[in-house]
């Protein structure tokens, strides 16, 4: 039985296998990162307009006419919207897809050409993601707005923050076990999914978690190090550009930071699952 | 049989001063964090080859191949440490919590009483850090060995107590002595060399400028990573005294 260890060394150097694949990720990270900050700065100019008509006309935010607000920007806003949760539906498909080869083992990466399938797989990554945050969610906006400015509201954050770490420690096994098997109701067959952890040992499942996040926090400080003195570098060559240099950062970091880090765990994670079901 | 650790360990760190260097060169870019973990990484190596080997032995200087293993290595080893240090420091925070909820003489009494505490733990963490790490190395660097406290004082217990510590105090005096004589020296020199240029008439800024250069670069290059190998080897080589 391979240790921790030899799986997260095993998950790092996957992504070596196909530099052109991870890139082929990276671009859609890239897209991501580089539309959400352009649609952030659409949205603040909308704040401010919408700001600067309720500071002239002395009325509250909720009784500005709609017509009087840059309709273009909101529309191109949500458009943005749609476009980056399409996006993301593909990054969820091709990380279902890595965990599906590391659970079978296959050394190279999956490729591009089934985007329907991608598309698809996607949509049930995130549906199960989606179910399991909504319970602790809910009580979270549930609690707040019932308990209101309370000590209450203390205990509920933390009721509720406790629920989002195991709800997110169950849901790893829970992506796992819906890939192996194909299909969306493994993903909630609880039975089969603790059964699978506690095979492995809860100790060491949530400390190779844990570890897998650690390390994966220094590589990125490290890269964002970097990255910062590179911005500084920019920043002094070509002033005022600000916005610019955040676009070229933003992409550099999806183009490989983000990609390697999802290829990464859904790699580890995949190998978890083989491990648990082969002891 | 101290002895023998002691020279063994300083002749292995002299086998190869490419290691040295590379190490150094390794460590300049430690600023970078990420090399900073390939660093340890090498010694938890070091230490592997140590407690699977034998004193004076012919283990060969571990190479760097591999180096996200090297850096997977090096994150536990640091783990490690960090885990096994969270000891004292709860304790303190324990005692400087309570020492401010309670009031006269009585606070600064159980201060006192705290910072003798964490200091004891901390001698303590530190050694059961060093033992702890050589206990995984010699498992297969298996997480729960680092920290198996019965088992490591088991082991402790084998060597002997008095062995461990007067070890670690020899390898504090080792480090120290051969820091200090190494500065000495090229401080020494380019003293010698700055009164002789003043003498001629020169202006020995200069000279002793690059004293400090020199200085700071033989420590970083040569003394500083055969001082590492060698507390490395030594620590996991008085693992491998255990009878």
């Amino acid at each position: 039985m391979a240790s921790i260890t030899d799986c997260v060394v095993e998950g790092l150097k996957y992504p070596f296998n196909d530099i052109k694949k991870l890139l082929g990720f990276g671009v859609l990270f890239a897209l991501i990162s580089a539309l959400s900050t352009y649609m952030g700065m659409k949205s603040f100019d909308i704040f401010r307009s919408a700001v600067h008509i309720v500071e002239s006309s002395n009325s509250t935010l909720s009784h500005v006419p709609f017509s009087q607000l840059p309709t273009g920007d909101i529309y191109l806003v949500a458009g943005l919207g749609i476009l980056i949760f399409i996006i993301s539906l593909l990054i969820y498909g091709y990380q279902y897809n890595i965990v599906k080869f590391s659970i079978e083992k296959k050394e190279d990466l999956p490729g591009f050409s089934d985007v329907l399938g991608m598309f698809i797989n996607g949509i049930k990554y995130f549906l199960v993601i989606a179910a399991y945050n909504i319970i602790p969610a809910l009580i979270l906006v549930g609690g707040v707005t019932l308990a209101g400015d309370s000590s209450v509201l203390i205990v509920i954050a933390l009721i509720s923050a406790l629920l989002f770490i195991i709800a997110n420690l169950i849901l790893i096994m829970a992506l796992n076990n819906m890939v192996a098997y194909d299909s969306i109701k493994k993903a909630f067959d609880l039975r089969e999914i603790t059964d699978n952890i506690s095979n492995l040992g809860w100790g060491k499942y949530v400390g190779i978690i844990l570890f897998t996040i650690i390390i994966f926090m220094i590589i990125t400080v490290a890269v964002n190090f970097v990255l910062s003195f590179l911005t500084v570098g920019f920043a002094a060559v070509i002033s005022n550009q600000a916005v610019v240099i955040s676009f070229v950062i933003a992409i550099i970091e999806g183009l490989f930071v983000d990609s390697y880090g999802a290829l990464f765990f859904n790699r580890v994670y995949g190998s978890v699952y083989r491990q648990s079901i082969n002891d | 049989m101290i002895l023998d650790i002691y020279k063994d360990a300083l002749e292995y760190s002299a086998k190869d001063w490419k290691t040295l260097v590379l190490l150094g060169v390794i460590c300049l870019f430690s600023f970078l964090l990420l090399p900073a973990f390939l660093i340890t990484g090498y010694n938890y190596r070091v230490i592997n080859t140590a407690v699977h080997g034998i004193i004076n032995g012919r283990d060969p200087l571990p190479g760097f191949d591999d180096v996200i293993d090297m850096f997977v290595d090096g994150v536990k080893v640091v783990i490690v440490q960090i885990g096994y240090l969270l000891v004292p420091f709860i304790v303190f925070i324990i005692f400087a919590v309570i020492a401010s909820n309670v009031s006269g003489a009585a606070s600064s009494a159980i201060m006192v009483i705290g910072c003798i505490l964490t200091f004891v733990l901390l001698i303590a963490a530190c050694l059961m850090s060093q033992m702890g790490l050589c206990h995984m190395a010699y498992n297969e660097g298996s997480f729960s060995k680092a920290f198996a406290i019965k088992e490591i004082k088991e082991v402790i217990d084998e060597i002997g107590w008095f062995n461990c510590i007067a070890t670690y105090l020899g390898l504090i005096i080792i480090t120290l002595v051969i820091s200090l004589v190494v500065t000495a020296l090229i401080y020494g020199i380019f003293t010698v060399f700055g009164i002789s240029s003043a003498v001629l008439g020169a202006n020995p800024s200069g000279i002793f400028i690059l004293g400090v250069i020199i200085n700071s670069l033989v420590t970083m290059f040569i003394v500083g990573p055969y001082l590492s190998i060698f507390n490395a080897r030594s620590i996991g080589l008085l693992y491998t005294m255990q009878i």
